[in-house]
């Protein structure tokens, strides 16, 4: 209990160096202190989010609790690193043990003590360090120094990483309070959204601001930083942020016929094969550049700062937005750049017919994000129904964000797949019906949480932590085998990895996508092997029957093979029918090649999970056969 | 079998030497032939490259196993001699000359697989060789002798595996020579004088883009065939705009020479781009041309720097995230301080430039009234994360302003600073442009960044002068866009627009660089359409039919618009009847068109659809062994078979 008490307290003090560098870097106006808990609210008055004090006396208990639980796990989350990154400096063994770092951090008072000074003395004026680190030096021996030193630095840093409390708003008409930090994607927020909500965790999932003086609303893309875009909101700002499902967010990855071939008659565009489509995805973002679709056609400007609306001829390129200036030609050279997408961003407008006399309340603006009001610098644009604005806008974001877009979507679809199995898997395996399984043992391992919130932020660290590295220790079966497209685990790690380059600061943020990344495997087998056929299968049987006069086939196990065949004119080929020697035997080579790759697949993306499954019941079975299968598997392979 | 005479002339005896003749019998086979031929000639040599050409008949008799019956030679047959390798001039799409030896015997396809091995060029079925366009400046400057470069002593190795020496294929290391060659084909050649690409012809409408197609020779039959002697002149150019596997460590030519194409292209007005894209060019072409020249390919291929700027950047990252000290030590940030005039243009103020003592630290600039006030709250704080900088100066004016566009909750302010000097300025420049991407003076780049400004503004100095072309770090920016731009903007008003487009990309290095234009110009609508002027059956007019390696589309060329598309993914079969020399095509749902060529011949046509469809049929991983038969039959027509 003294524990616990030592602790909490501990992380008050935190919170409230914190607060006071970040108003210290939000330079806001001192606003009314509310008593109660001072911790979070002094989070929230730097903010300087007007409507939000009178939100925070709204805010539930559980809101408060869930602050304090991520207050929490960012700040043993800092000290976890740093006590592991001692260990390994003493010599120890990185065995990452999980529970004595807890142990480690609380125990280390001095440490503690030194870095609030650290932390402290930076937030106040810049230039700070020497007179942090000195009065240490004159108490401590020379090894803990350094060590202080870095704890310092480590604080200090985190002391700078600019941090917001915002309020979410959710269509159901409730509401979730977040802290989020500069690190953080809107990806890691979704995530954590989907965590705090129960919603069904599909792609089209979005967190949106809406800007009331302008009328206008944008989802925030995945990869985009949280933190940038609301701290350009003025401190006035009525603002919000809405976590929605947005049906165009990703509509381009679904039907990317009627994007990029927009021209042609939605109806006929309607029943479009499932791969014609991938392959137009292919064509336009797997290049060397991204093609952005070849809009053109009449919309409505609003001059700068005139009131009226003209029609013009808008092409939209890679490099901007264009328009033809009347009476010449749509050839590139006499196009007129309305604007580049470097420096804006395109906006959904509300109600502009009555707002700003617009033709058509289909609207659209492009600006700079950190303008909020009214301004000659907002490109106003009108077009003649909502799917035409859809189109522009979807176009204008292919353009401005290129592949991004591609690679956020098949994240959030990896995600969504995740998710959704997750639970699944929590259903069959029976065991507490709402909350995860692993959650007890979380708060075993985690003993000194105090609140309930603590608890789901538990489970996410303990999930987390310990997985992680024997997923890649018991994983290497998978690299030998390189024609199965992703393996799970590792692209998520390794994309964490690259957006975080700070080492797990802030756990719930940042980890929660490895919990689920680890226990999907299992579930997608089903989804990818119903994908491997079609890649793997259909080449082979028209491909030879077609081009049978040659000696040899063509790259038989080639996926894009299925191209040719029908193209080349039977005409050639019954000439060459009878010059040439008798048809070879093609059809053995394909047929081992896809034989031999599909139960490697498929044992492989469901073999690992066993080792490190902690609901034994579910796993074995289907573990046990498949391991035998992967024996048989292995055994064919060497007689061969 | 009766005996009979056979003529053959040997080319090694010389041009006026009688033809050789020799008995021989109908089943004697053409190995036998040679045989008796080299007994005959009492030379003593490498026969080994020579082959039986038959003139008459246009075509080689390779296959020693054959007998004349069967070949169908008789006694009235007159055959030729000659080795089956022998020099060419290429033109390569850096416009430079390189003679070298390629195979006259073997089809186009192979030949040029010959030639880009020893250019060292991977994917070499992504490039073919044209005819030259007609020359009719030939009579007016004869004299003038282009650069050659010769490469014919270089012996064509069989081997695929290229070892590298020195940073560059063996076969190039051998003499001073070849590395010259090797550095012209991998390094891009400096800006040409805008005269002469004024000079060069341009297609000025699509039509004339049309033309291009009558030229490509046809790859399922030999050079001799078609009519190429030795010595002869042809293009070697990135035909199909299907780049695959662009890897930078391995394709140092292939890059250069795509991109000297695409710059080629965009500088003739091949490819349309609007003024901001040609700025933009123009400034990575600016820079590109500028890192080139600085660059000793002989020490360090392209892949070796990447890695090494890797490593010291990580190096750096090390000491920095390890050495505590350091870090405490730069924690005080540098500063910019300085006397600058500033001026903020607002509706209906005739204000002018004011002077104010500056601070710039961090991300921020602050102003106060004087050097003396410094230390007081200043009048002003400007934090430019996020804003625009541009440029506005005028070197011969001494007029080094920057234009601020800082954004702001209710708009952009709009703020000039005026700088006194070019060293003043560049220093401010710099710091505002790093500052406008959220980085500060402490960022590795700021020194660089400054130097860059400088080497630009002496650029406008030296643009008022003489137009040269580029030498050392001048230049005359002429030579960096387009004739139209030429004649619609001066060097001093194009300097700016160009330098302005230039910050954003004075950081990349040379690959990322070239690897950025490629990208652009890929980007571009029309990029990768091949022009031909078709007739479509039961049209009575000339329409234009474009391809690209994934469609097909119909321009109409009265209006210039496209009309129709078709794409390759629902094309069911498509062949030619070569006696009407009509090409007919089947779509999914029975979609059936069928045309003619106008000017081009059909079989370039033909090889260019079955060509892309080739293409994409290069898996991602696949060997580097090129399945020729399939690019034969894809594109081959009857007479490949």
């Amino acid at each position: 209990m003294d524990d616990i008490d030592a602790m909490f307290s501990d992380m008050l003090q935190e919170m409230d160096l914190l607060t006071q560098s970040l108003g210290e870097e939000a330079e806001s106006a001192p606003l009314p202190k509310p008593s109660t808990i001072p911790g979070p609210q002094e989070m929230n008055f730097s903010v300087g989010f007007t409507d939000f004090n009178a939100s925070l006396h709204n805010l539930e208990d559980n809101d408060l609790d869930a602050l304090m639980a991520d207050l929490v796990a960012d700040i043993s989350a800092t000290e976890e690193k740093f006590a592991t990154e001692k260990d390994t400096s003493k010599g120890s063994a990185p065995v990452a043990p999980i529970p004595s770092q807890p142990q480690s951090n609380f125990s280390l008072p001095a440490s503690n003590d030194t870095s609030r000074h650290a932390t402290f003395s930076n937030s106040i004026a810049a230039p700070p360090p020497p007179p942090a680190s000195k009065p240490s030096k004159d108490e401590l021996e020379e090894q803990v120094k350094a060590d202080k030193i870095k704890l310092a630095l480590e604080k200090l840093k985190e002391a700078k990483v600019k941090k917001l409390v915002v309020k979410v708003e959710i269509t159901d008409g409730s509401s979730k309070t977040l802290m989020v930090d500069e690190r953080q994607t809107v990806r890691d927020v979704i995530d954590n959204l989907f965590e705090k909500t129960h919603c069904d965790c599909n792609v089209d999932w979005s967190v949106c601001e809406t800007n009331p003086d302008l009328q206008t609303e944008r989802g925030f893309e995945d990869h985009e930083n949280i933190v940038e875009p609301l701290s350009t909101w003025t401190r006035d700002t009525e603002n919000k942020v809405i976590f929605q499902e947005k049906k165009d967010k990703y509509e381009v990855f679904r039907n990317p016929q009627n994007f990029y071939m927009w021209k042609k008659e939605k109806q006929s565009l309607k029943d479009m094969k499932e791969k014609d489509k991938e392959q137009l995805l292919e064509e336009n973002f797997c290049g060397a550049s991204v093609i952005v679709p070849d809009l053109e056609g009449v919309l409505y400007l609003k001059e700068d700062g005139k009131k009226s609306w003209k029609q013009r001829y808008f092409l939209l390129r890679a490099s901007g937005l264009y328009y033809s200036p009347k009476g010449k030609t749509k050839a590139s050279r006499d196009l007129v750049c309305l604007v580049q997408f470097d420096n804006v961003n395109v906006y959904y407008c509300k109600e502009y017919r009555i707002k700003y006399k617009a033709p058509t309340d289909h609207c659209f603006i492009l600006k700079h994000p950190q303008i909020q009001k009214e301004s000659q610098y907002i490109k106003f644009l009108c077009c003649d129904d909502e799917w035409i604005m859809t189109l522009w806008v979807t176009g204008i974001r292919i353009a401005k964000y290129g592949k991004q877009l591609y690679d956020n979507h098949k994240a959030a679809v990896r995600k969504a797949a995740g998710s959704a199995t997750w639970a699944n898997r929590t259903i069959q395996a029976s065991s507490s019906p709402s909350t995860p399984s692993p959650t007890p043992k979380a708060k075993a391992a985690n003993g000194h949480a105090p609140q309930p919130a603590v608890e789901t932020k538990g489970s996410s660290n303990q999930t987390s932590f310990p997985p992680p590295p024997p997923s890649m220790e018991t994983l290497p079966p998978p690299p030998p085998d390189p024609m199965l497209p992703p393996p799970p685990p590792a692209p998520p790690s390794t994309t964490k990895v690259n957006k975080f380059p700070p080492p797990p600061q802030f756990p719930q943020s940042s980890f929660p996508p490895p919990p689920m990344d680890d226990l999907p495997p299992p579930p997608p087998p089903p989804p990818e092997d119903s994908e491997l056929p079609p890649d793997f299968l259909p080449p082979p049987p028209p491909f030879f029957s077609s081009c049978g006069g040659e000696a040899l086939p063509p790259p038989p196990p080639d996926p894009m093979a299925s191209l040719p065949p029908p193209p080349p004119a039977p005409q050639n080929f019954a000439s060459s029918g009878g010059a040439p020697p008798p048809p070879p035997p093609p059809p053995p080579p394909p047929a081992p090649a896809p034989a031999a790759n599909k139960p490697a697949g498929s044992i492989r993306k469901v073999a690992p999970p066993p080792p490190k499954r902690t609901t034994p019941q579910l796993a074995a079975p289907s573990g046990g056969n498949l391991m035998s299968e992967l024996m048989t598997a292995m055994q064919k392979k060497r007689t061969q | 079998m009766a005996a009979w005479d056979l003529n053959v002339t040997v080319e090694d005896l010389g041009p006026d030497a009688p033809p050789l003749q020799i008995s021989v019998n109908s089943d004697l086979h053409i190995g036998g032939v040679i045989l008796k031929l080299v007994e005959q000639t009492n030379l003593k040599r490498d026969w080994s490259d020579h082959a039986l050409w038959w003139e008459q008949k246009q075509q080689w008799l390779l296959r020693t196993g054959w007998t004349l019956d069967k070949c169908g030679v008789h006694a009235d047959a007159r055959l030729i001699f000659t080795p089956q390798h022998k020099p060419l001039r290429l033109g390569l799409p850096n416009g430079a000359t390189l003679k070298m030896r390629a195979c006259f015997s073997s089809p186009v396809f192979r030949t040029v697989m010959g030639i880009c091995r020893v250019l060292n060029l991977r994917h070499p079925e992504e490039l073919s060789l044209l005819r030259p366009v007609e020359e009719k400046k030939k009579k007016k400057d004869k004299d003038s002798s282009e650069e050659l470069y010769d490469l014919t002593d270089v012996p064509l190795t069989a081997g695929s595996v290229q070892a590298l020496y020195n940073g560059m294929p063996a076969h190039f290391a051998d003499s001073p020579k070849t590395e010259a060659v090797y550095k012209m084909l991998s390094v891009s050649l400096p800006s040409p004088a805008p005269e002469a690409i004024a000079k060069l012809y341009r297609p000025a409408s699509v039509v004339d883009k049309t033309h291009i197609h009558t030229r490509w020779l046809d790859s399922s039959r030999s050079l001799m065939q078609q009519g190429i002697q030795e010595n002869d002149k042809l293009g070697l150019r990135f035909k199909y705009y299907s780049f695959h596997d662009m890897d930078p460590k391995y394709d140092a030519v292939r890059l250069t020479q795509l991109y000297e194409q695409a710059r080629w292209a965009i500088l003739l007005e091949d490819i349309d781009c609007t003024e901001e894209e040609m700025m933009l060019f123009g400034a990575l072409q600016y820079h590109i041309g500028k890192l080139s020249l600085s660059q000793d390919v002989v020490s360090s291929c392209q892949g070796m720097d990447d890695l090494e700027s890797a490593l010291k950047s990580l190096e750096v990252k090390m000491v920095g995230d390890s050495n505590s000290t350091d870090m405490l030590d730069n924690m005080t940030a540098p500063e910019l301080n300085d006397y600058l005039k500033i001026f903020r243009p607002k509706r209906l103020t005739l204000k002018g430039y004011k002077q104010y003592w500056c601070k710039f630290q961090d991300t921020s600039i602050s102003y106060y009234k004087s050097k003396e006030d410094r230390c007081g709250e200043p009048i002003q704080q400007l934090n430019l994360k996020g804003c625009e900088v541009a440029p506005d100066v005028n070197v011969a004016g001494q007029k080094f302003c920057i234009r601020l566009l800082i954004p702001a909750p209710e708009g952009m302010n709009e703020i000039y600073l005026r700088c006194e000097n070019e060293k003043q300025y560049s220093q401010w420049m710099a710091a505002c442009k790093l500052a406008s991407k959220g980085l500060t003076l402490l960022d590795s780049s700021y020194q660089s960044e400054v130097q860059n400004i400088q080497t630009f503004l002496s650029m406008q100095r030296s643009s008022s002068a003489a137009p040269t072309a580029q030498t050392d770090d001048s230049i005359n920016t002429h030579s960096l866009v387009s004739p139209r731009y030429q004649k619609k903007y001066k060097p001093k008003q194009l300097t700016p627009r160009i330098l302005e487009a230039y910050q954003n990309v004075a950081q990349l290095s040379l690959t990322s660089a070239i690897l950025k234009f490629l990208q652009i110009w890929q980007a571009l609508p029309d990029f990768g359409i091949s022009y031909f002027m078709v007739r479509f059956k039961g049209s009575r007019k000339d329409e234009v039919l474009g391809i690209a390696n994934n469609r097909l589309i119909r321009i109409d060329l009265g209006v210039g618009d496209v009309v129709k598309t078709w794409r390759y993914s629902n094309m069911r079969q498509w062949n030619v009847n070569w006696d009407i020399r009509q090409v007919a095509i089947e779509f999914d749902g029975n979609i059936n068109i069928a045309f003619g060529c106008v000017n081009a011949d059909c079989k370039v046509v033909h090889e260019y659809i079955g060509g892309y469809i080739f293409l994409s049929t290069r898996a991602r991983q696949q060997s580097d062994t090129l399945n020729e038969e399939l690019f034969h039959k894809l594109t081959g027509g009857h007479e490949a078979l």
